[in-house]
């Protein structure tokens, strides 16, 4: 008797097992209700740099509004240029945003952050969330993104722009050169809450 | 009627051997992604990455979208393939294709690079469920896998009676396995 009771344990829990591993998170979907704007928002954050003006970038093109949702999501509200946040940052200090922009590149090691292009050359924000929180794929560069979060600047020594940009390089694969910096940098950091990303 | 006696250890390793049976699996792919993102300092446990040379020629000056489509004929990438491109520095053109492909090109040289990565099979997939980047149910059938583990533990150390139960050899064996965390959180307070 205590046997088949067992066995009927271990045949849900298999059965459990075998239905939630078709589980393939995120969720894919219309955006959900995300943080509200001057929340105090702890998950995350986006820097915004830039590194080269002037000219258009092209986006991946939008097949569909739905797309894969990470943390909260984002809310139904303007989103803000990047641009328009690099030409005056300060103004921007503070408040909750959401930016657009095409996925440049993903942080290989753990998915703990992307990048997103503006519309002009050289123009990126990075998307950055504490290491677990959100994970990002690699498949998500040239897709389309858009970001949620309170942007706070961060105005940052010579060789903490050094050390960071050499972590970004490292991270993405990319070479780099410390001479290549020659000043510090202020990155704008968004505490955000999540993002969605879509074909 | 003749009364029935439970008999503990009985249970204990019937429970043992089942439960052990049914993580099995997971127990393997949870532990071979923790020696796998162990080691994350020094190896891509998800991903794996080729980069080829390319020179695709000198690249039409101003026009981004003439640009993508030299790119793209120069190398007979179907243009169905493109999803989109961006100008990441003065002189440095990036194409971004389907399947996690990239073309990036100095525009003044025509040099660069065809950019591809791979998830590592089965590896991938097994480190997302270890560190639970899909969330969602799955957490709660990590929390499942938790308390399987601790009732595997409870009714391992609990099974035998005697000179190689828990009170005679196998107190000495849980001590030891016990004293290896304790010295490094006392190193850690202690260093602090």
């Amino acid at each position: 008797m205590f046997r088949i009771q067992i066995l009927n344990a271990i045949a849900l829990v298999a059965l459990t097992l075998t239905v939630t591993a078709c589980d393939k998170g995120p969720q894919t979907g219309t955006p959900t209700p995300a943080a509200k704007a001057g929340d105090t928002v702890k998950a995350g954050d986006t820097e915004v740099t830039k590194t080269q003006p002037t000219e258009a970038a092209k986006p991946a093109p939008q097949a569909s509004a739905k797309g894969d949702v990470y943390g909260a999501g984002v809310d139904e509200m303007t989103t803000v240029a990047i641009s328009e946040i690099l030409a005056d940052p300060e103004a921007f200090d503070g408040k909750t945003v959401q930016v657009e922009g095409m996925v440049t590149d993903v942080c290989a090691k753990r998915g703990c952050w992307f990048e997103m292009a503006g519309k002009a050359p050289g123009e990126k924000a990075r998307f950055k969330v504490q290491d677990g929180e959100m994970v990002f794929p690699m498949s998500a560069k040239g897709k389309s993104a858009v970001a949620q979060g309170k942007i706070v600047a961060q105005k940052l020594s010579l060789e903490e722009t050094r050390a960071m940009e050499e972590h970004y390089a490292t991270e993405s694969g990319r070479e780099f050169d410390p001479q290549s910096i020659t000043e510090g940098k202020t990155v704008f950091r968004i505490e955000g809450t999540g993002a969605i990303i879509r074909d | 009627m003749p009364s029935r006696k439970i008999r503990w250890r009985k249970l204990f390793r019937s429970l043992h051997r089942d439960i052990g049976y049914v993580v099995a699996a997971l127990t393997l792919a949870y532990s071979i992604s923790g020696i796998a993102v162990n080691h994350i300092e020094d190896w891509n446990p998800n991903y794996t990455f080729a980069n080829t040379r390319i020179d695709v020629g000198g690249l039409p000056v101003g026009d981004y979208q003439a640009m993508q489509d030299h790119v793209v004929a120069a190398l007979k990438i179907n243009p169905k393939a493109v999803k989109g491109h961006f100008m990441e520095t003065e002189t440095l053109f990036r194409v971004f294709l389907t399947n996690t492909e990239e073309v990036s090109v100095d525009i003044e040289t025509g040099k660069g690079l065809f950019k591809q990565v791979k998830t590592r099979a089965v590896l991938y997939e097994i480190n997302a469920l270890h560190l639970n980047s899909i969330k969602g149910i799955w957490t709660w059938v990590a929390d499942v896998f938790a308390l399987m583990l601790i009732v595997l533990v409870l009714t391992g150390v609990t099974m035998m009676k005697g000179k190689r139960g828990i009170m005679g050899r196998g107190k000495w064996f849980v001590a030891s396995g016990l004293a290896i965390p304790l010295v490094f959180i006392w190193y850690m307070v202690a260093g602090a």
